[in-house]
């Protein structure tokens, strides 16, 4: 057995790995990578080789019979680690520009690596920001944040790739303020194109991406108005993954919004309770004003409210009907937070932080990290 | 063309011409007694065209429409007139008119997809006023044909679709167009409108369905009761096998049960789970009838005969019907023997009888005066049961 550092084997992959390389050491090669890329140490291992990492990226991106889909699944899980956002745009910074532009192929096979990628980049504000600026320079015509939000909600975009992620990479950009002025324009229609995915059956993925973008969305207490108004109507796209078969009196029902009159007895609740959690936040987002809460109050939310309370079963899952705030209190998201609380709740923030980054949980697969 | 200096000899000839009228009278003029119809009939002085152009009456205008009208200019020139002439119908409301230009124009089949196109969306603009939405939305659809981005096109097929109540193909179509202009205010007011009106409908559609199976619960818990009770029900059709299965009995009886009688009585459950019938009594005698809408299962005949006949009825000519006097039967048709029922029998003992079968979910019962002529007669010649 040769005495090879880790070193020295990982770049002994490198020739293999090169465009115009036999198809089938290609594929050996990158699937090795992939091996590695499952655990810390090889993570590691990987981030110091920026020759190799460049041609990953090649790899990813390359028509067949190239190994793109190992190469890009490789990719999920070096992005997963913040840690690696920076030797990944070092040794490729074209590495957003070109996973987008596979991502809005309606014809590359492995879109939805190519976005989970994407998802996983996009979690920290530095690709955020280079990702932002790939969509930016547009083709003329149609931006590519508005050809992103097609591809998420026109079904059948790609015929064969669903393109979920682009649910998390959409809430990702929408921390973001000028994502979010795009969303929320009122000359378009582009924030109520994602309403009806809050009830998308077939991803958790893609409800938590656009939940999680509205949520952000609802920061903008500006728009707040237009939101809960009949422009957009919000309020009943949020409440009906909340609302169960409840068998309301005719009095009751009438008060409701239309969507959430009469539902079936199999009608069923959002299943993640993270999702759960993120609705409420954002409804609560809505009521941070005096109008805002009066509107929500009118559509009837506190009916569905009342009865997710009675079954929710998570505790985490916080359900809060309250009163009208004391004075000086009226719009929430202007209150001055007192020094010694700021301080408290940043550090209760870093440590839950911490937690969650004991909980990552590596495996031998393509690993995505849960999306924010 | 030359420059002409004036003529001298031209103004000799004016000279002289003028001269004429001074010994001779004009005749071209106008007639002094019609000279506002004469007037009217000058292309020039116009104020309505006539609809049709009779050369004869009207020999200027006829000329002037073969000039525009004339199959020797080009098929996109014909077509463009067509259009003009659709479109200044259109403006004066008269959409049938229009549709006829467009339609000439279309005729010509001319080689210009723009001025074709905008015919058809034309044609589908007068139509839609006209409300032909189905031929407006195919007219827009063969202009999308000819242009796929014609904006106008999109937008009267989504408002087509909207009048059509497909709001689904409405909120379609306004996407498509929004690709082309992402701000159109006419596309974002339809789409928000189409959508509000397509969560609406699909709230009708709930509500309507979650009151049917309501409904059928309620028959269904009905007639759950009823076979609880051993009560044997019959069917109206004539001729029906009598032993039906059992599904097909208890669908007739559910389609009883949906249909109401005539007068709108029907069988009811209480609180209690106890059953209210629509009784019918028949008087033979004078071919009179009474309907109890709704008599408890529990309540006994003698207590409802009470009441009924508390006072006289007016048909009762010999004032003899009175709650001491009156018999109750009911008749076994199968077997066409009657069966006299005790007054104070409750309804449900006698539903009960093993004799008794419930037609149309209506028990039926015939009141005589027993010791009346008539009670005899009536009697005479059939077989008569007491019921304990």
């Amino acid at each position: 057995m040769s005495e090879t550092s880790p070193k020295a084997e990982a770049a002994k992959l490198l020739p293999f790995l090169m465009l115009g390389e036999r198809a089938d050491l290609q594929a050996a090669a990158a699937q090795h990578v992939l091996a590695l890329t499952g655990s810390g140490p090889g993570r590691t291992l990987l981030a110091g080789q920026a020759a190799l990492l460049r041609s990953l990226v090649e790899l990813a991106v390359a028509p067949p019979p190239a190994p793109a889909r190992d190469a890009a699944r490789a990719l999920v899980n070096l992005a997963a680690d913040p840690g690696l956002h920076k030797p990944l745009l070092e040794a490729e910074p074209g590495l957003p520009v070109r996973l987008l532009g596979c991502v809005l192929d309606p014809q590359w096979p492995w879109a939805e690596e190519a976005a989970a990628v994407l998802a996983n980049l996009s979690r920290e504000p530095v690709p955020c920001a280079a990702l932002i600026e790939a969509l930016a320079a547009a083709e003329p015509g149609e931006s590519g944040l508005e050809r992103l939000v097609r591809a998420l909600c026109t079904p059948g975009y790609n015929a064969r790739a669903p393109l979920h992620y682009l649910g998390p990479v959409l809430s990702n950009l929408s921390q973001c303020p000028a994502t979010r002025a795009f969303l929320l324009d009122r000359n378009r229609c582009v924030v109520q194109r994602l309403l009806p995915l809050t009830q998308y059956p077939d991803s958790s993925v893609r409800r938590g991406g656009v939940v999680g973008t509205l949520r952000n969305c609802c920061f903008e207490h500006r728009h707040h108005e237009w939101l809960l108004g009949p422009e957009v109507d919000i309020l009943p796209f949020l409440l009906l993954p909340l609302a169960g078969p409840e068998d309301f009196s005719e009095e009751e029902m009438e008060r409701l919004p239309v969507d959430l009159q009469y539902l079936p007895p199999e009608k069923q609740r959002e299943p993640d309770a993270d999702i759960r959690k993120m609705l409420i936040e954002t409804i609560m987002l809505l009521t941070a004003t005096a109008p805002g809460r009066k509107q929500v109050r009118d559509q009837g939310a506190y009916l569905i409210l009342r009865e997710l309370h009675s079954w929710e079963p998570e505790p985490d899952v916080q359900v809060l009907i309250g009163d009208e705030p004391e004075r000086g209190l009226e719009n929430l998201l202007e209150v001055q937070v007192p020094e010694e609380v700021e301080r408290q709740l940043q550090q209760q923030d870093h440590q839950e932080r911490e937690q969650q980054e004991l909980e990552l949980d590596p495996g031998p697969q393509a690993e995505e990290a849960a999306p924010t | 063309m030359e420059r002409q200096e004036p003529d001298a000899t031209f103004d000799d000839g004016m000279d002289s011409f003028l001269e004429k009228f001074q010994s001779q009278p004009y005749r071209g003029g106008f007639h002094e007694s019609q000279w506002e119809e004469e007037f009217e009939k000058i292309p020039l002085f116009m104020k309505n065209s006539p609809s049709e152009i009779d050369p004869l009456e009207n020999p200027d205008l006829a000329c002037l429409q073969s000039i525009i009208f004339d199959e020797e200019r080009s098929p996109e020139d014909q077509a463009r007139t067509y259009k003009d002439e659709g479109n200044d119908y259109f403006k004066e409301k008269d959409y049938k008119k229009a549709v006829i230009s467009y339609t000439e124009g279309l005729k010509k089949k001319c080689a210009d997809p723009d001025l074709n196109a905008v015919l058809y969306t034309n044609r589908a603009a007068a139509q839609y006023y006209l409300g032909n939405f189905r031929s407006s939305l195919n007219d827009v659809t063969a202009a999308r044909k000819l242009k796929p981005c014609h904006l106008k096109a999109i937008i009267r097929g989504a408002s087509c679709h909207l009048e059509l109540k497909n709001y689904v193909e409405a909120v379609n179509w306004c996407d498509e167009g929004l690709q082309i202009d992402a701000t159109e205010k006419k596309l974002l007011d339809l789409r928000a409108k189409a959508d509000k009106l397509k969560r609406t409908e699909q709230r009708d559609i709930r509500k309507a369905k979650l009151k049917e199976k309501k409904k059928q619960d309620q028959n269904e818990a009905l007639l759950q009761a009823i076979k609880a009770r051993n009560i044997r029900l019959v069917t109206e059709a004539p001729g029906e096998d009598e032993d039906l299965a059992s599904e097909g009995l208890s669908e007739l009886a559910l389609y009883g049960l949906s249909s109401e009688n005539p007068c709108g009585a029907r069988l009811s459950v209480d609180d209690q789970g106890r059953l209210s019938w629509p009784v019918l009594f028949l008087y033979p005698e004078y071919a009179q009838s009474d309907l109890v809408s709704a008599f408890h299962e529990d309540s006994r005949f003698i207590d409802h005969l009470m009441v009924m006949f508390g006072e006289t009825p007016s048909w009762d000519l010999e004032q003899k019907y009175c709650p001491d006097n009156l018999e109750v039967f009911f008749e076994d048709e199968d077997r066409a023997e009657l069966y006299c029922v005790p007054p104070s029998s409750t309804l449900l003992q006698v539903l009960q009888h093993p004799r008794y079968f419930v037609k149309a979910l209506t028990p039926t019962f015939l009141v005589c005066v027993g010791s009346s002529g008539f009670c005899r007669n009536y009697l005479q010649g059939k077989k008569v049961h007491q019921v304990k």
